[in-house]
């Protein structure tokens, strides 16, 4: 830094550079235009494993409960987490728009699963902010299932 | 006796303070998706900031003054701005994530939604930075922010298996199910939470505030060497946690909820409860730290009166940059910006604005007209140097890997 005024071209091109940086940082995070069935088929697997993450999180604090382990507000926290962040997956999978009629049949299935899977925990949550944690392992019951289906999508995609 | 009390008091208080958002978020994340496959990195960000540290400290107690003064007297306000730019910017944006790691912890023990909290933290910080004594603030924070041992104990009673561990963190490897790059991109992020800009600023301020001279170099170097590495060992202990019960289930955590049920599934609700005051303690110091940072640097750079011994009216523009730096924290946090993503990304930029905070601390530390013969020695400025050469590699690499990786999302 010398202090000397830039000349306007510098000026513009730093300008163009930090613009740049900021949009390549913004691009990091956001779902990409999917035009190929690979890529689809990667971001398929790729929600399969969040959603199972979610499944599990319910599955845990659901345990711990039952144990005796987690107070009211953190099970009731972590299950409405676990519930919205099931939500947002699907939602954000189902945005994408297949490329293929291949690709279509693969949101078929995987929808199969994450449907069931963000209706139980939206259960869990309303259970849990009801208090009602009696029938939280219920509730849960198919989750080790679903958790199993979504690790064998996610594997058998990869 | 009482100079024994000021030495267990400062190691204690490092302990204490030193997990802040970014290793709570860091640590979890990595233990989850890498087990102890980078375990390394956590020792040589420890490592690295205990070195720099160290040599903020004795600058600070040999000088009198703060790194950000002398970097600018030393260097020229050129350089002194860049420094100046990349560490503010981080800080403030650390100093939200803390803000939003506060409130997080209030709504997981009250089930609150947390941006109801945040005016309340936003302003709570404020009151302490204008109102508590420093020393008093530094303490308590720091002695709170030991509960967060609870976390290390629900390791031990975990009853893990020490021989796979050792094994696991000494032959680190990419797990099948995740990319090189995004081995690379969270080793980066571990980096960078370890050695935050804002912990040397602290520190070095810190020392000012405390009025170190040169017979404080003892307390420093042993805050340092002894309170760092066991403070690292309560980061590690966060991803050992995740690594022995998250990573199992096939949990990527994203929510400060999730870095709590390990620690309640080994030690119940007494577990629990502790680790939710360790989460509270170790952000809201963390809080408190940023924001005065984030004062410290603008005060220091433009040669304004600053820092809590004096009197806010004595310091006014430095009161108002703290004022100012947490009323944009909170704001930030109240756009509902996830403070854990806004986390993940303050430690990643830091790691990018990593060489422009330490390159400068090296080179004033060599300077015979401030530190006389406290000058660095050749070991500390070799090991110094190659720390500064990961860090440019580490500062280089940085965006590419995060846009090639997804932020670490492939």
């Amino acid at each position: 830094m010398s202090g000397a005024p830039l000349h306007p071209r510098a000026r513009q091109g730093r300008l163009a550079v930090g613009l740049g940086l900021v949009v390549l940082v913004a691009a990091a995070g956001c779902t990409g235009l999917v035009r190929s069935d690979p890529v689809y088929v990667s971001k398929a697997a790729t929600t399969a494993a969040a959603a199972a993450s979610a499944v599990e999180t319910a599955q845990l604090a659901v345990q711990e409960a039952a144990a005796g382990k987690l107070s009211g507000p953190s099970l009731a926290q972590t299950l409405a987490e676990a519930a919205s962040d099931a939500g947002a997956i699907q939602a954000t999978f189902d945005a994408i728009q297949p490329p293929d009629r291949r690709a279509e049949v693969l949101r078929g299935q995987l929808d199969r699963l994450l449907t069931p899977a963000a209706s139980v925990l939206a259960d869990l949550r309303i259970s849990a902010r009801w208090g009602d944690t009696a029938a939280l392992p219920r509730l849960a019951a198919p989750l080790p299932k679903l958790a199993e289906e979504l690790q064998r999508f996610q594997e058998a995609h990869q | 006796m009482r100079k024994l009390l000021e030495i267990a008091l400062g190691i204690l208080t490092a302990i204490g303070g030193f997990v802040d958002i970014g290793d709570l978020v860091a640590s979890t994340e990595t233990g989850a998706r890498f087990g102890l496959g980078l375990a390394w990195v956590l020792v040589v960000g420890v490592l690295g900031i205990m070195i720099y540290a160290e040599m903020a400290g004795r600058v600070a107690s040999t000088s009198g003054r703060a790194v950000f003064d002398l970097v600018r007297e030393r260097l020229g306000a050129g350089v002194g701005l860049l420094n100046l730019a990349a560490s503010f910017f981080i800080t403030l944006l650390t100093l939200a994530a803390e803000i939003g790691g506060v409130a997080l912890s209030l709504q997981l023990a009250t089930s609150v939604n947390y941006l109801l909290f945040v005016p309340i933290v936003g302003f709570l910080v404020w009151l302490v930075c204008w109102r508590v004594r420093f020393e008093v603030m530094d303490n308590a924070v720091g002695l709170l922010g030991l509960a967060l041992i609870v976390v290390a104990v629900a390791v031990w009673r975990a009853h893990p298996d020490w021989g796979a561990m050792w094994h696991s963190a000494t032959h680190p490897a990419v797990p099948a199910t995740e990319s090189h790059l995004a081995y690379w991109y969270f080793a980066i992020a571990l980096l960078g939470s370890a050695m935050t800009p804002y912990e040397v600023l602290f520190f070095s301020s810190g020392a000012v505030e405390q009025r170190w001279t040169r017979s404080d170099l003892l307390v420093n170097r042993l805050n340092v060497y002894i309170g760092f590495p066991l403070g690292g060992l309560l980061a590690l202990a966060l991803m050992v946690v995740a690594a022995l019960v998250l990573e199992p289930r096939g949990i990527d955590p994203s929510h400060l909820s999730q870095a709590a049920l390990p620690t309640s599934l080994v030690l119940g609700k007494l577990g629990l409860a502790l680790a939710l005051v360790g989460f509270f303690a170790c952000t809201s110091g963390a809080a408190l730290e940023t924001a005065l940072s984030c004062g410290y640097s603008l005060a220091q750079y433009f040669g304004w009166p600053w820092g809590k011994l004096l009197k806010p009216a004595q310091a006014p523009r430095f009161q108002l940059v703290v004022l100012a730096s947490i009323t944009l924290g909170a704001g930030l946090v109240l756009t509902t910006l996830d403070p854990i993503q806004l986390t993940e990304y303050a430690i990643v930029l830091s790691a990018a604005a990593l060489p422009l905070t330490y390159l400068p601390l090296l080179i004033v530390a060599n300077d015979p007209a401030y530190l006389g013969d406290k000058v660095n020695s050749r070991l500390s400025n070799a090991i110094a140097s190659v720390y500064l050469v990961v860090l440019v590699v580490a500062s280089v690499a940085t965006i590419p890997l995060m846009i090639l990786s997804k932020a670490g999302g492939s």
